[in-house]
């Protein structure tokens, strides 16, 4: 696990790591309902382009891991894509072989749902590279109130993600040591589902009830006015970015209908 | 009595980030299943929306199925699957706590946990309506959703309860339903 932690450092802290990130969230979910809402071929691509630009130049990880990163993304692009090339709807039929039919429409299709989903991976990895979870819920809390107790559960449960992919890890083995076999079709997917869901429920349902507990007895009050170990406030910085994102957004959109 | 408190809060979200890392798991298996056999790989796909329907059949109280799925998506989101599944997250939760809602949250049957499944797989088709689907051919949309219906009936529905069920053998579930009127006749007596 440590060693994963360690994968996501960056080679040096760009502009963006300084960027609220609760402010930083929510502009980024905002271009996600853009892209997703968005019909246009030529704004889709020049997008994807402006995204790429963001995750490429200023994620201030090495190219290596980048292209690394890059590999999902193509597969996305590529299947996505693929999908609606073959299957798309379409009256202009370039060619066609049984229910496989590629049209001069599906190529259009196709290429706005790759560039739809590579903005999506753009922006998404984007945002997971250049910040800390736990400070953005702690600016979660500050800056956009969202209830210290909806916050502090998010980071409780965070923290006890290493402990359920240990107890997947030994259930597996233990399944395996007593070498179980699992039904074929419907009734082997259930079988599997439940031999590992149900210990592993059992047991983080009574976890998280002890940490809940734990937590009310040590008196983290829920609701009322409270102080934060991490402050996190605005800064220059967000004016900045927000500025960037606003115009950058702006000419991508222009350059699509004046090309 | 019906309102989440600290305890079920978390417990919820428990819930969900558990969800996220089994469909981390449930991913490799959908992405071996994915190029050989698409039908298959559909019927697959009703692990998605099992998370907030089994979330409010576990712990049997209005918004768990709403939040345990936003907390499954933030997990994938953070997981690498991008954030684009939060919206996904959110939709799919929204849908199945309101059919839930639509019972007046007093239902926990096989049939209305997998109308709840069917709710959230219709949120998730308008969606991916809205991305760009909707040029699909009519039989391939018909097709690929139609079966993704079907999983998301067997996986909310049948399997989420007959897992619940199990659950409810462990005895972990007392610590966390509204005790109940007949408990407090026992004591009575």
């Amino acid at each position: 696990m440590q060693r994963v932690f360690n994968w996501f450092t960056p080679k040096r802290e760009t502009w963006l790591f300084r960027v609220n990130p609760a402010l930083k969230f929510i502009v980024f979910f905002a271009f996600l309902i853009i892209t997703l809402v968005n019909q246009s071929l030529p704004f889709a691509i020049s997008q994807a382009i402006l995204y790429g630009i963001l995750f490429y130049i200023f994620s201030g990880y090495s190219l290596k891991k980048l292209l690394l990163l890059s590999i999902p993304l193509v597969i996305s692009f590529l299947s996505t894509g693929l999908t609606m090339l073959l299957f798309g709807k379409g009256e202009t039929v370039l060619w066609q072989w049984g229910l496989l039919k590629i049209s001069e429409e599906s190529i259009q299709h196709a290429l706005l749902l790759g560039s739809k989903s590579l903005s999506f991976g753009f922006v998404g990895f984007t945002f997971i590279l250049t910040i800390q979870p736990v400070l953005f819920f702690y600016a979660m809390m500050q800056q956009f109130r969202l209830p210290s107790k909806y916050a502090y559960s998010f980071i409780a449960a965070f923290r006890l993600i290493p402990a359920v992919t240990e107890e997947l890890q030994i259930r597996r083995n233990a399944l395996k040591v007593r070498n179980i076999q699992f039904s074929k079709g419907f009734r082997g997917i259930y079988e599997r589902l439940q031999s590992y869901t149900v210990p592993l429920f059992a047991q983080s349902i009574r976890r998280a009830q002890r940490i809940a507990v734990a937590m009310e007895a040590k008196q983290y009050q829920m609701g009322a006015a409270r102080t934060y170990y991490y402050p996190t406030r605005y800064t220059g910085v967000d004016m900045v970015f927000l500025l960037v994102m606003i115009c950058s957004l702006s000419s991508a959109f222009l350059l699509s209908i004046y090309r | 009595m019906k309102k989440l408190k600290f305890t079920d809060l978390l417990i919820t979200i428990m819930i969900g980030v558990v969800f996220g890392v089994l469909m981390k798991f449930w991913d490799d298996l959908y992405t071996v299943v994915k190029p050989i056999m698409p039908v298959a790989r559909q019927l697959l796909y009703g692990m998605w929306f099992m998370v907030g329907p089994f979330a409010f059949l576990l712990l049997r109280k209005p918004g768990t199925a709403f939040i345990a799925s936003i907390a499954g998506a933030s997990l994938s989101a953070f997981a690498g699957h991008g954030i684009e599944v939060l919206m996904y997250g959110f939709a799919q939760g929204l849908a199945a706590e309101l059919l839930f809602a639509a019972f007046r949250y007093r239902r926990y049957s096989i049939l209305i946990a997998g109308l709840a499944g069917v709710a959230s797989c219709l949120a998730s088709f308008g969606l991916d309506l809205i991305y760009g689907y909707a040029a699909l051919e009519t039989w391939a949309l018909i097709v690929k959703y139609g079966l993704r219906a079907i999983s998301a009936f067997i996986f909310t529905g049948i399997f989420a309860v007959f897992i619940v069920k199990a659950l409810e053998a462990t005895g972990v579930t007392s610590l966390i339903r509204p005790v109940d009127k007949k408990e407090y006749t026992m004591l009575d007596q």
